[in-house]
């Protein structure tokens, strides 16, 4: 990987930066889109391509069962299973383990789980993980660590942010003996649940490891904390990483839904570079059409008789096209033809949110950036708390020309803005 | 309703090739269709040739960047039934030129769109049509449509082809004499409604349907009734044309309804692979050819929901129908198949069953093709593949190209390196992988392939009438039946599988889904 800083926000520790993979270049900050079982619902990997997408996450939990190891070995791998000659990421597989499986046991070996096939009780190792990684051959693979739900408290998260550091080195010793290196990128994933302490001691181990390791996500926030709690937690890890590593945010659009945007440009500003996100894509299904001014629920009747796309202004096939809303009104939940269109807006609409970031950032007008976005996506509904403290303490106060009520609580509960 | 009634001239002409007009009324030809729209370019159809169906106005399965990639897509038909669903119909509200191409976005200098009103497919009860109105399906129920509603929604949206409102029953058959009598009456009377001049503008381009349900007498009378001579109050309507056939460009055979009326039965299903086995394509012949045999023959011959490949060239045979509806190779792509023959009948066949038949396609729900790693069809390899002499596919699945834009997010972004290039085709593995996981992408790539095989198939159909003798021919369509499967029981498995796969998904999953989304 070669990855290198070409701006810095003045204000914020927003950064623009260049990733360059064995799939290509990627720029940062990006959002990833989610591919879990090796497709993007409904799209081809040259459609997606087209978007302008050049990174993708695959689920190693997923691939492992579905198509299996044997099968992405004869194919050669993920890349070429499913045709997409750009960037991809994997996840350990431990995440969706312990989210999916009932009867996951944590060793100090590994996690051990009862096989959805035979039911046979089955580790997952470090060493495994990393096996099934290189198996599938992403470019960026994911260090198996110990994940506790971040509402978790006591000696368990101690424990588990510990154990997380033990299996990052068996996962570097493992990397290193395969011949791997060269193409695939290992991350550590940053443990500690929401306990400042255990964060920065985790963050030291890590940091430590550096010259093994590529990159870095901030892992173990799932959504239910508070939100104050989460982007203090976000800021305090983004500080203390290393400038010439890339920054992973991980798994907050799984558990964010549509505030999932508000959380990537919170995360953005406080020097988080990558995050991946399901929601443009699981949302698109339902007629949710992403937009500067909230979401558009298609299926409302208001549309059914609406000539114009669903943004004038939109890059993305579907807009340009001059797609009707009532088009869309009249496919949507009806034709898997809707969901594409919509997928293929929402995918945009993500990816021009973060290219407007990297360009505002790098002509030195990021906090105007994200005033208009607040506007724009909120109008004059109140904006969330959390977000204002959070970019306060980077410097950028979104309530300055525009003085809005404060909601509390984890964030803004808003109609569909049309 | 705001409603213009100037149409620009769209002019669709019909030219059989001199060699295949000689023969008889109903020997097999080749043809051209040629549109020409607004004066601008032809879009030129070869016949035999086929037309894509649409469902809700769409390609299913298809985005419609694909529309303009896949040259398979040249004519589509759209059963306009469900936008009775609001009123007015939302495409009628569409302004500008070709509104109903520009509403579904179907590129208008490459495809021809058509519209009826019902669905030629769909063969479920529904109330009886009236004197005045027929009766359509819709999601919110059964609603009633006139010959001025209908008149006027085809001058709104201005499709090149319209196919007039015609009094089909989809109520038990068999029908009383006295029924059909009515019925023929009804789409007698509505065709002349609908073939009334236009005020200052082009008249419609239309097709016909030919009515008379299962009896040779009332299809006789039907098409008959179409050459006379019209005199006071119809003639007067109208004016210039001096018979009503005059205003008709085409001929449309639509088989569904005719199944129905041979089988006597309630069709719940509408999917075609399933009607009534029973059911000949040698009992249809004669039918057919009872609507044909009084009219024209310079003008084409549509068939809607011809039920397998078989059929499809013993009516190109026997009949010397111009046109089909790919109704079958879509379907095969909902329920898992990937189309694999050609005609004449290639050396790269699929595998064989213990009858000694191949099989039309490849059910990819199979377990055995979770590690096949060979491109969709053996009859086909994709383009980056190319080998000897086995025929190319250039779907895109097959031969999926590289894109030639992508859209920049930003100042700093790198522009497509390699945009146009062929890359290597999706694998039978990567598709059962998708089938099992849900993945829509699955049935989209199955589309394009399987309507570019029947493209390919329809290639050679024509080739074989214009180089072969007839002898040459009809032997090649006796080799056909003897290679393929006519019983399609590859489809009866796939679907057997689709549709497991479809429960242990689960039809609350969807519901579920959505309850999480709208509590996030
Ligand atoms: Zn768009
Ligand atoms: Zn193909």
């Amino acid at each position: 990987m070669q990855f290198e800083v070409i701006a810095k926000c003045h204000t914020t520790r927003a950064r623009v930066s260049r990733m360059n993979l064995t799939h290509g270049v990627t720029m940062l900050p990006t959002f990833m889109p989610v591919a879990t079982q090796a497709a993007i619902k409904g799209l081809t990997p040259q459609q997606v391509e087209a978007l302008g997408v050049t990174l993708i996450l695959n689920n190693t939990y997923h691939l492992n069962l579905r198509p299996g190891m044997k099968v992405l070995n004869q194919a050669g791998g993920a890349h070429k299973f499913q045709g997409w000659h750009r960037n991809l990421l994997t996840d350990s597989g431990g995440f969706q383990l312990v989210s999916l499986s009932k009867f996951t046991t944590i060793t100090e070996e590994g996690a051990l789980f009862l096989s959805p096939f035979t039911g046979e009780p089955t580790m997952l190792t470090p060493e495994e993980s990393i096996s099934i990684q290189h198996s599938i051959g992403a470019d960026i693979i994911m260090q198996l660590d110990d994940v506790v739900s971040s509402l978790t408290t006591g000696p368990r998260v101690a424990e588990a942010m510990e154990r997380s550091v033990r299996w990052l080195d068996r996962c570097i010793k493992y990397h290193e003996g395969s011949g791997k290196k060269s193409t695939q990128n290992l991350f550590a994933i940053v443990q500690g649940g929401l306990d400042p302490h255990l964060r920065h001691q985790c963050l030291d181990a890590m940091i430590q490891r550096k010259n093994d390791i590529s990159g870095y996500a901030i892992g173990g926030l799932s959504g239910g904390e508070e939100k104050d709690v989460f982007w203090r937690i976000i800021k305090l890890c983004a500080d203390k990483l290393p400038e010439d590593r890339p920054r992973y945010s991980m798994g907050i659009g799984f558990a964010e839904g549509r505030n999932f945007l508000l959380h990537l440009l919170v995360c953005v500003a406080l020097g988080v570079d990558m995050a991946d996100c399901v929601f443009p894509t699981r949302t698109a299904r339902f007629g949710v059409a992403l937009t500067h001014a909230g979401p558009l629920n298609l299926k409302l009747s208001k549309h059914e008789a609406d000539m114009n796309p669903i943004d004038k202004s939109c890059p993305c096939p579907t807009c340009t096209d001059g797609t009707s809303r009532a088009y869309l009104h009249h496919i949507v939940t009806h034709e898997t033809a809707a969901a594409h269109a919509v997928t293929i807006h929402n995918i945009t609409f993500q990816a021009q949110v973060m290219g407007g970031a990297r360009d505002a950032i790098l002509s030195g007008t990021f906090p105007e950036y994200l005033r208009s976005f607040f506007a724009g996506y909120f109008g004059d509904g109140g904006y969330p708390e959390w977000c204002v403290n959070a970019l306060r303490s980077v410097g950028v106060d979104l309530l300055q020309d525009h003085p809005v009520n404060l909601i509390p609580g984890s964030g803004a509960k808003w109609e569909y803005a049309n | 309703m705001p409603m213009s009634t100037s149409r620009q001239s769209c002019s669709l002409s019909f030219t059989i090739a001199q060699a295949s007009i000689s023969k008889s009324l109903f020997s097999p030809r080749v043809g051209t269709l040629s549109l020409t729209r607004n004066g601008d370019g032809n879009i030129d159809i070869d016949t035999p040739g086929v037309i894509v169906n649409t469902s809700r106005g769409v390609v299913p399965h298809l985005s419609r960047e694909q529309y303009k990639q896949c040259s398979s897509v040249r004519w589509v038909h759209v059963p306009f039934e469900t936008f009775l669903e609001h009123k007015p119909p939302v495409p009628t509200l569409q302004t500008g030129q070709d509104p109903l191409h520009r509403f579904l976005g179907y590129p208008s200098d490459k495809c021809v769109v058509s519209m009826s009103l019902r669905d030629p497919h769909d063969g479920r009860e529904v109330p009886s049509n009236g004197n005045a109105f027929v009766s359509a399906n819709t999601i919110r129920g059964v609603r009633k449509v006139s010959p001025d509603e209908w008149r006027s929604y085809a001058l709104a949206c201005k499709p090149d082809i319209v196919v007039p409102l015609s009094d089909t029953p989809f109520n038990p058959s068999p029908y009383s004499q006295k029924r059909l009598t009515k019925s023929i009456e009804r789409s007698f009377t509505w065709l002349t409604h609908f073939l009334q001049p236009i005020e200052g503008s082009h008249p419609f381009n239309v097709f016909v349907h030919l009515a008379g349900g299962a009896s040779i007498a009332a299809r006789t009378a039907f098409s008959e009734s179409l050459l006379e001579t019209l005199h006071g109050k119809d003639a007067d309507m109208v004016k210039p044309l001096k018979s009503l056939d005059e205003g008709v460009t085409g001929y449309q055979l639509d088989l569904v309804p005719l199944r129905l009326a041979l089988s006597g039965v309630i069709n719940i299903d509408t999917s075609p692979v399933t009607t009534d086995p029973g059911i000949k394509t040698s009992d249809i012949v004669p039918l057919l050819r009872s609507s044909l045999f009084p009219l024209p023959t310079h003008k084409i011959r549509l068939v809607n929901s011809s039920k397998s490949p078989h059929e499809m060239l013993t009516l190109i045979q026997q009949i010397g129908v111009d046109l089909f509806d790919a109704q079958w190779a879509q379907r095969a792509a909902d329920i898992g198949i990937a189309l694999d023959f050609s005609f004449p009948v290639g050396n790269w066949g699929t595998r064989r069953r213990s009858n000694g038949k191949q099989d039309l396609g490849h059910n990819l729900f199979d377990p055995s093709y979770a590690e096949d790693f060979a491109p969709l069809a053996n009859c086909f390899i994709g383009e980056a593949t190319r080998n000897g002499d086995v025929p190319v596919c250039m779907c895109g699945a097959c031969s999926p190209l590289s894109p030639h834009t992508r859209i920049s997010h930003s100042s700093l972004d790198e522009s497509a390196p390699n945009g146009g290039e062929v890359g290597q085709p999706f694998t039978r593995a990567y598709l059962h992988h998708l089938l099992h996981t849900h993945e829509m992408s699955a049935h989209s790539l199955l589309v394009l392939h399987n309507l570019a095989v029947l493209d390919a198939f329809f290639a050679g159909v024509r080739n074989a009438i214009r180089s072969l003798g007839n002898e040459t021919f009809d032997l090649e369509i006796s080799r056909f039946f003897q290679e393929y499967d006519e019983e399609l029981l590859v489809f009866s498995e796939s679907e057997a599988m689709w549709g497991e796969v479809e429960m242990a998904r689960g039809k609350g999953r969807l519901t579920r889904e959505k309850a999480k989304q709208t509590t996030v």
